[in-house]
This record gives C-alpha cells, structure tokens and sequence, in this order.
C-alpha cells in the first residue's frame, strides 16, 4: 500500500488519538514527532520512508496508548516493512536498540561499569568479574563501540534484547545494552583489559560469536557456559538409571544440550533376577526422562532438550522408532526426546546385502557397547545365537527411513567412523558412545565421565568480499576464538562431577562455521558447483589447521591435556591423515606435526560445525553449512515471528529492476522459491535455488569434502521436501559410503499448506484441470 | 451428476478423483491434540494487558462452540446431498478433523479458564455474549435453511444448498474463523501464546482444506449444472458475505473494545473486508470492498516456516511417507 492510500484512510481516527506519556498526561498524538524519531536512524538508509513508519504506526494505535506503546509499536510496524524493502530491517533494529538503551539508562546506569555494578548489586555479576571491571573500568569504557548496534538486523537484535541481556530480577527491566552484553562476556573470560578489549570488538563486529551457553552465562554468577554434554548409559540398573536423570536435569538446567545413550539397558522381556520379574524395557524409563527433561526451563530462555541414542541391534528398536509418532499409545510416546540411530557398519552392510539381523538384549552381551570395528563385529556375530529376535535388515532400515520421513528425527549416525576417525580413541577402553543433541560432537565418555563441549562459530560471511576470503582475517579470527574456548574450560561451573571429571582431561573445544552461504552468494557460487565445494574444502583445512596450531602454541605455553598420550594425535597420527586426504598447506602441516611431537596439543579436540541456529540470526547471516531454506521464509522464535528476505536476491533484483510488487508476489506464492521467475537469466536463478532446489548428493559431497578437516563432526541437515522410502533409503546409503560421521534432521515439508492471505486469489481449478494420478484414465491430459 | 439424490456407492470406476486425493492428503496432515503443548501459554497470559486478556477471554469462548457448529451443520446438511462416496470419504475425514479441533480448544478452555465457573460461562456464550451470538444466529438461521430438504430435486433446492455449502466455507470456515485466526497469530508475531498459535496453525491448515473442498464442490456442480448460478444467485452469495461481515467487524469491536495497540477496530474491519473480497474471488463473483489486507503480520503466514526445534515442534513432517527401501533413487 502506498503512503498516499495509508494516509487517507484514518484521518478522522487521528485527530481523536491522544498517548498517554510517561508523567501520565494525555498528549495528542503527533506524526511529525514519530517522523523525527525515525529520522534519526535512516541517515544511511536511503530506501526508508519515515513518513509511512509514523502513519502506518498511528493506523494500529488506541486512543490513550502509553508512549512505550507507541514505542513498541514503531518497531514492529517498522519490522514489517522488512519483505518490501530489507533496510527496514535495520530502521527496527535502531528504534529497538534505542528503546533498550533507555530502558538501561531510565535505572541510573550511564556506562559499561556502571552496568556491571549495578547487576552486580543485584546477584547476577559474579564476584571475580565485577572485581576486573571495577579495576579496568576506565579502560573497558572506552572499549564500548558506540555504534556497535547499527551492525544488527532486527531479528538479531530481538532475539538478543528478548533473551540474553540481564534482567533486573523483579522489574525485569534490562540492565545491560547490546554492547555492554558482549564485553561483559568478554571480560568474563579475559584476564586483561586489552585481552577483553579485543574479544569484544570480534564479536561485536559479528565475526565471531560463541555459543548460547557462554553468551548467556559468561562473567555472571553461574559460569556455565558449555553447550554440549554427552551422557554414558545408564548400567543396566535401577540406580544408575535414576542416577541419569538426576544428572541430565543438573545439566539441563543450565542451558546444556544433553546426548545420552540408552544402549545398556535390558530390553523388554528380559529376565530380573533380583524380583524374577520380567523388564517392561527401555520406553517407560524413556518416558520419565522425556517428562524430566519438559520440566527443566533453563532459566526461562527455554525447555530443556535431549537427544536419545540406541543401537539397531537393541531388542526394543522398532519401538524406539515409534516414540515421536503422533498416534498410538500416548504412554510409550515422548514428544519432547529426540531420536537418533547410533548404527555400526555391520548394520548397514547387512542392508546392502539383504541379510539377516538379530536383536540381542544387552544383559546377554553387555560388552557391545564399548566396542567397534572388527571387534564389535565379532563379537555381534558371537552374541546372535543369544538373539532374541531376528528380522530381515532392510526391514529395519526402512523403518528407520519410515520415521525419518515422518518425524525427521531418528537420526543417522555411524558408529564404526566416528570411533576409528576421532583422536581420542588412540588407546583401548577409550570409546565414543554416542553423539551429542546436534550430532556435531564425537567425544569418549564412560559411566564416570560425561563428556562436555564449548562452542563458537566464526561467520564466514564475515571474512569475504567480492574479492574472495579473506585469509589473514580468517586466521586471526581463528586464534581468538580457540584462545577463548580453550579458557572456558578452567573458568566453566559444571553441574555434574561427571562432567567435571572429563574436560580438563580431555579439553575438548568446537570450533565452528556460519554463513557459507553468504559467502557462495557474495562470490556467486551455486552450492552444488566444484567451485563452491573447493572452496568450502579449503576454508575448512584454513581453520583446522590454523585452530591446531593455535592449541600447540597453547600446549608450548601450558602444557599438553593431560589425556594427550591416549590420543592419536601422540602417536603423530593427524585427523585429515586418518582420512587419507591430501592436503593443500602440505609445509604446515608438516611443521604443525614436529611441533605437536615437541610439546603435544592443548586440546583433545578443535572443530565441530554445530546449527548456530540462533547465533546465525544474532550474527545475521545463514546457518553453519546450510544452504538457504528459501529466498523468503518466517522464522518463529520465543519472540515471535520474523520474515526473512535473501537481500543477496533482493540486490540481484533491484540491480535489474525486477524488485516490484508482481515479482514479490510471484515469490510468495512460489513459497521463496525464484525458479519460475522468467525474466532472471538462467545462472542467477541457479545461483538462487533453495536447499529444497538443490541436489542432496551435493550436500552429502560438500559435507564430505570437508570432513577430513573436522575431528569431531558436522550437523549435516538433509531436505527433502516430498520424502520417498526409496529415496530417503538411497540417500542415507549414499552418506554411510560417502564416510559421513554423522547426519542430522531430515527436513520435508508438509502434505498441504495454509491457504495463503496475502496473494491474489486464482479461480480455483475445474476439475477436468486436475491431473489425478488415482484415476488417470479421466485425466487427459497424462494421455 | 453430484446433487443427484441417491446413495452413490460405487467407487469404480471413481468420478471424482480430485474429492479422493483431497482425502489422502487430508491423511498426510494427521495431528492429535496431545502434540500441542500450552504450558508456556500460562506464563503469557499472566503477562498480557487486561485489553489483551479481554480479547482471549472472547476469543477462546468463540472457539469453544464454533467448530461444533460446523461439524452439525456437515452431518445434518452437507453429507446426505453430496452424493459420491470419494466426496463423501473426504467429508467423513472432516468430520474427524473437526472433532480434533473442537478437543483442542476443549483442552484449550480447561487450561486457560481453571475457573469452573468462568469456564462453563464460556461454553455458554452463544446465550450470554451478545457478540457471539449475533455470529450464532447467523450460523443456525443458515442450517436452518436447508434442514427440511431430504433431496434436492428443483433448481431452487440445489440453490438453496449451494447457499448453504458456500456459507460455511466462505462465511464461517473462512470469514470467521479467518478473522479469529488473525487476533491469534497477532499475538503470536508478538511473541505471545505460542501453544494456542501452534495448534491453530494446525487447525487453520486443515481448515484451508475443508474450504478448498467446498469450493470444489462448488466449482464441480457448476459445471455441471452451469444454470444455478444465475445473477440473484450470484447477489445472494454478496448479501450473504456482507451480513458476516458485519457480524465479524461487531464481534471486532467487542474485543478490541479496551485498546489493543497494533491492531486497530479499523484494520480490523478492513481486513475483514479483504478476506470477504478473497472468499468472492475465489467463486468467481464480483468483489464487494476492494479493500486492501492492512496486518502485515498476515503475510508471514504466508511464507514457510522455519522453527527452531529447540523451541517448538516443527509441524512440517507428513505421515503416510510411502515407498520401500531402495539404493538407486535419485535424491
């Protein structure tokens, strides 16, 4: 609608409406005061139009609103705007930063320092930072970059406003503003003034962010700050079991991401010796941990997660696979647990073959958990004559696929490589059991070790022009960042003794990507291009690379983990070499190797590609690896829902003056998809196409390009938007032969959609238009 | 032809294939109530504005009789004269998806109103919310007008049915429930009541089928029989969407009556208007408003959606994936 049409419409409403402002005198409301206030963001946003901000905001306005009403509402109609015009995206953004900042300054808190001390009364500082802030406050003020917050997009900001600023634990007010936010997670690692100074300007110029945990909890009271924690199954017994779920809801509670196994317990059936009873299995005890973990609220940021995984040769699988259908028995259904496959070769080499395979209780053969390779070959074949089930492989597989399709969880993760590839197996009775929520971390663990990870991505959207990556940058980026994981690990609270028993042995770290995406657009790279997979290949080897050295000089400054002698890396066994990959930086690696034989490795582990689901949208740009879901899609969070727009697109077409309302449209209605638009040449909407669009064996090929160059693994998510057990079958093969690790959701889309509002209606079709595969002798046109 | 009196039973060879494909896919969207998780709602509905919780309280009481309504008005109406057993198997699925929806906001009600007294008082509101019975004596005053006819034989009793069918679809599946849709989805894009968002998510799916299939119907006997559709047919349907209208724009004016800020009884009103003119489109009829949609929190329901599973199921998937296993499909 166009600001002419808009302005005319409420003009008597108008004059009537009147804001109640923050003395509690009624004002009427004036347009030109909302125009000034937009105006004062927009100095470089030349597509913005004040006026309609204002007028569109007083149309949605009641007579007697308060002014933080008004407020609230100029971002929001602002926000809006965002799928006409992308700059508005920032307008909102500034109108919310400049709300926050009000909020922060209307308690008496006018600097950095002053923030600190103020939450710091309030018990949500600990101690040891507001000490360092206190005594470089000074220096830390000046470190704020006052126009820090003009790099946000809205939703970033949003997101960042609505959940990871301190709140005054009454009013709920903010006390911190977006910049003060990253130095004081800044300071709450760094040991000097520079040292924060530097860490909080990466961050806040958004190339590199850590992880929820550490943003959330670093410099406060509750130090937790690690997002991953993969837990052994519980033995197979009463009080291990409720020893579990006492350790996950510690874990949960604060914000970790919990992985455990359940491979240990009996299945149902099997004989209790102590009451001769017989067990009930493992979906009631699952049932318990589901409802443990929907009760947990980490800290009202939000529910509790897990992630449940089983070996496919556990008596109780096929209805492990049915605990997230929608129907049947709600008692053996856990809607908030997620599933995931935890599969040995053998399994998948019997699909192939169309063989047999039996289901064996774990009370028959207790050793199969903690063995792999050959050896868990042989000894599986020893254990079937105990079987207490056989069924026919591929039976089993496509009821893996089945609930793939339908519930895109139960996923695919491969047991046999992730133990023979991972540097932490290097000596016997080490054994990575089972992956993490997001299926990126790989790590040994055992009853008395729970395995723990902290993470951070670098956004690689951050670190390219047009002219390529930049390199030197990226390097930079990569030693900060490993400094910092690496600090985590001896300032972390762990809410587990287990937990704390594990990290400072192994110092484990993962070490991230975002924003590949953004940079195959900005170098216009299709993603299925050899182009684009070289180069993804490439920026991979430059991080791991660059993040070992950065542990070696490390482990030159303080000494290797101590866990190093159990690893591979001590009997000078690298991961890419594990692989058998080739390399580009030959010399540095070579170089890398005689150091590491010299003074060892300060962490066990350095990469892992986790979602950055909600760091992306902090940072702004495309998840992790992912290519885009949609040229134009909503995002619904906690704070509601946010419309994205690909701008790269929206340049592309403005550039050839196709950015009208027809072609918008057009996108809408083809669901964000440019395909059809017939005026875009042939390359560009190449260039466009959505993950839905794209080839998944090209995914699947990207992904194990790079994988020689990530020691733990990668949250490879898979699209198929009219899933097939044929081809969900042959795609997963496909992943187990090309070497992945591990995989993660498979995302489709739904049967039939919502009527959409906002297109324009197109007369239904008759019905001899409708080509119906039922009948297809009364359909002509497949004739 | 369709509104043959009869009791058609023969599958084979099948007529109308597009009524049985809307039932498969109907299938595919299978939810149950249980999957829909309030418990957040609690904590927001202690937030909201007594403005805001005023428009909770009505809209919630709407929801509570309004799916029965529909779901009387299919059994006692529509089914004995839609007369093709494909047609029928999918009217027998939406009888089933409306009974979903009336458990859900059953469930619905029974968490957000603890009070047994208030709770029972928003059962009752078709009597005692003058706003919401203005929209229910619109809905009876129309299954009324065809309950007496157990065949349609003339011209005017299949007009007269027409009528019926495209009041339901495009007046209160798609004119009332379209409007109480948007109040839900404005909170939402607040970042407000996700429980209720995401099962009318789920609800407002399943109802963009049920009118789609009406219009089928529609569109199905108007090829058949082209002459029903005559001009004071065509004036019936405009009247008719009128009255909804301003059934629909009074109820708007009960519930923002205190002041909601982002929406306005004037957009309200407007939108409405636009879903009216959309309804009208879709049959082919002269619009009556040309009124412009005004929330633009309408088009994000338009765009696929993308969750973050840690915070909400992601309602995306499909049941009844088909096919077996297989390692040379193409993917």
């Amino acid at each position: 609608m166009t600001t002419s049409q808009r302005a005319t419409l409420p003009e008597q409403r108008r004059h009537a409406m009147r804001v109640r402002k923050r003395n509690g005198d009624l004002e009427p409301v004036d347009v030109n005061k909302i125009v000034r206030a937009v105006e004062l963001w927009v100095a470089d946003l030349d597509e913005v139009d004040p006026l309609r901000v204002a007028t569109r905001t007083i149309s949605g306005l009641y007579d007697g609103a308060t002014s933080a009403e008004l407020d609230k509402l100029s971002i929001q109609t602002a926000a809006e705007l965002i799928g006409e015009e992308p700059q508005y995206s920032r307008l909102a953004a500034r109108l919310l930063a400049a709300f926050v900042d009000e909020e922060v300054r209307g308690q008496g808190v006018a600097s950095f320092s002053e923030s600190i001390r103020y939450a710091h009364t309030l018990g949500l500082i600990g101690d040891e930072t507001a000490t360092f802030v206190a005594r470089n406050a000074g220096e830390l003020d000046d470190a704020v970059d006052p126009r820090g917050d003009l790099r946000f997009e809205y939703f970033g900001l949003r997101t960042v406003a609505d959940r990871y600023l301190l709140r005054h634990p009454q009013s709920r007010l903010v006390v911190e503003t977006p910049q003060f936010w990253l130095l004081r997670v800044a300071c709450g690692l760094s040991r000097t003034a520079a040292e924060a100074a530097g860490f909080y300007r990466l961050m806040s110029s958004l190339a590199y962010l850590p992880s929820s945990p550490t943003l959330f909890n670093s410099g406060t009271r509750h130090t937790q700050m690690s997002s991953c924690f993969l837990v052994d199954s519980p033995r197979d017994e009463l009080d291990s079991i409720y020893e579990r779920y006492h350790q996950v809801a510690k874990l949960s509670k604060f914000s970790g991401g919990i992985g455990i196994s359940w491979s240990r317990v009996r299945g149902r059936g099997a004989l209790i010796r102590g009451t001769n009873g017989r067990s009930n299995g493992i979906v009631p005890f699952l049932k318990t941990l589901d409802a443990g973990v929907a009760a947990v609220n980490q800290g009202g940021r939000r529910k509790g997660a897990a992630c449940v995984y089983l070996e496919p040769w556990h008596p109780d699988v096929e209805e492990f696979l049915e605990l997230r259908d929608n129907t049947g028995e709600e008692s053996r259904r856990t809607h908030n647990l997620n599933l995931a496959n935890w599969i040995p070769d053998e399994f998948m080499r019997r699909v192939e073959a169309d063989g047999d395979w039996s289901l064996i209780d774990p009370s028959d053969a207790p050793e199969l958990p903690d063995l792999y390779g050959a050896e868990f070959d042989a000894a599986y074949r020893n254990a079937e004559k105990k079987a207490v089930k056989t069924v026919k492989a591929r039976d089993l597989y496509g009821r893996m696929m089945r609930t793939l399709a339908q519930t895109g969880n139960g996923w695919m993760t491969f047991k046999d490589r992730s133990n023979a590839l991972s540097n932490q197996t290097g000596e016997p009775g080490n054994v990575i059991h089972l992956s993490n929520l997001c299926t990126e971390i790989l790590e040994v663990n055992s009853d008395d070790e729970t395995a723990v990870c902290n993470l951070g991505s670098i956004n690689l959207g951050a670190h390219t022009t047009s002219e390529g990556v930049d390199w030197e940058k990226l390097r930079e980026t990569v030693r900060t960042a490993v400094t910092f994981l690496d600090r985590v690990i001896d300032i972390n609270y762990y809410p587990s003794q287990q937990a704390a028993a594990s990290n400072p042995r192994w110092r484990p770290v993962g070490l991230g990507l975002m924003g590949l995406q953004d940079a195959f657009f900005t170098l216009r790279l299709p993603f299925d291009s050899a182009e684009a997979r070289d180069l993804s290949t490439r920026v991979q080897e430059e991080i791991f690379l660059t993040a070992m050295e950065a542990s070696a000089t490390l482990a030159e400054q303080f000494g290797a983990h101590p866990a190093y002698p159990e690893t591979r890396a001590a009997k000078g066994e690298l991961h890419p070499f594990l692989w058998g990959a080739q390399p580009a930086q030959v010399a540095r690696w070579s170089a890398l190797r005689e150091r590491i034989r010299e003074s060892g490795l300060r962490n066990s582990l350095l990469v892992a590609i986790a979602p950055t689901a909600t760091i992306a949208s902090i940072a702004g740009c495309y998840e992790c690896i992912e290519p885009q879901v949609s040229n134009l899609f909503k995002r619904e969070t906690m704070s509601g829902e946010f419309l994205q727009i690909n701008t790269y697109l929206v340049r592309e077409l403005k550039a050839r003056n196709l950015w009208t309302p027809e072609i918008r449209e057009q996108i809408k209605r083809a669901e964000g998809s440019v395909q059809g638009i017939a005026e875009l040449p042939a390359a560009v909407r190449e260039l466009f196409r959505t993950a839905w669009e794209l080839p998944q064996r090209a995914l699947i090929d990207l992904a194990a390009a790079r994988a020689p160059y990530i020691d733990q693994s990668q949250s490879l998510n898979l699209f198929l938007s009219a899933p097939t057990i044929n081809k969900v079958s042959s795609m997963y093969l496909y992943a187990w032969k090309a070497g992945l690790k591990t995989s993660y959701y498979l995302r489709s889309r739904p049967a039939t959609r919502i009527q959409q509002a906002t297109v324009s209606v197109i007369p239904a079709l008759t019905a001899a238009d409708v080509c119906s595969l039922e009948n297809p002798e009364s359909c002509e046109a497949c004739q | 032809m369709l509104l043959d009196p009869g009791m058609d039973l023969t599958l084979r060879p099948m007529k109308y294939p597009h009524f049985f494909d809307r039932f498969k896919d109907a299938i595919k969207n299978t939810w149950t109530v249980e999957e829909v998780d309030l418990h957040s709602d609690l904590a927001d509905l202690a937030r909201l504005t007594p403005a805001e919780q005023h428009l909770v309280s009505r809209l919630v009481a709407f929801f509570a009789t309004g799916d029965t309504i529909v779901a009387n008005n299919l059994v006692l109406n529509l089914y004995q004269h839609v007369n093709s057993p494909e047609g029928r198997l999918y009217l027998s699925r939406q009888l089933f998806e409306e009974a979903v929806h009336v458990q859900f906001y059953l469930n619905l009600l029974d968490t957000y109103v603890p009070d047994l007294d208030e709770r029972a008082a928003a059962f009752a509101a078709v009597d005692n919310i003058p706003s919401i019975a203005r929209k229910a004596e619109f809905c009876f005053r129309w299954i009324d007008s065809v309950f007496e006819l157990r065949e349609l034989r003339t011209k005017d009793d299949r007009r007269a049915f027409l009528l019926n069918l495209i009041c339901f679809a495009a007046c209160i599946e798609g004119l009332f429930f379209y409007g109480a849709f948007a109040y839900v989805y404005f909170l939402r894009s607040r970042g407000l009541l996700h429980g209720l968002a995401s099962g009318t998510n789920w609800v407002f799916r399943d109802e963009s089928m049920h009118m789609a299939f009406a219009f089928d119907v529609v569109d199905t006997v108007r090829q058949e029989e082209p002459d029903l559709f005559d001009d004071s047919m065509r004036q019936q349907v405009r009247d008719m969407l009128t009255e909804a209208v301003e059934c629909e724009v009074q109820f708007a004016a009960d519930l923002l009556e205190q002041g909601v800020s982002g929406m306005s009884p004037g957009d309200m009103r407007e939108y409405l208007q636009h879903v009216a003119d959309r309804r009208l489109a879709a049959l082919g009829i002269e619009p009556v408003y040309g009124s412009k949609n005004p929330f633009a929190f309408m088009e994000l329901q338009d765009v696929q959606e993308l969750s973050n599973f840690f915070e909400r199921r992601v309602s995306a998937y499909q049941v009844g994936v088909s096919g077996n296993v297989s390692f040379d499909d193409d993917f």
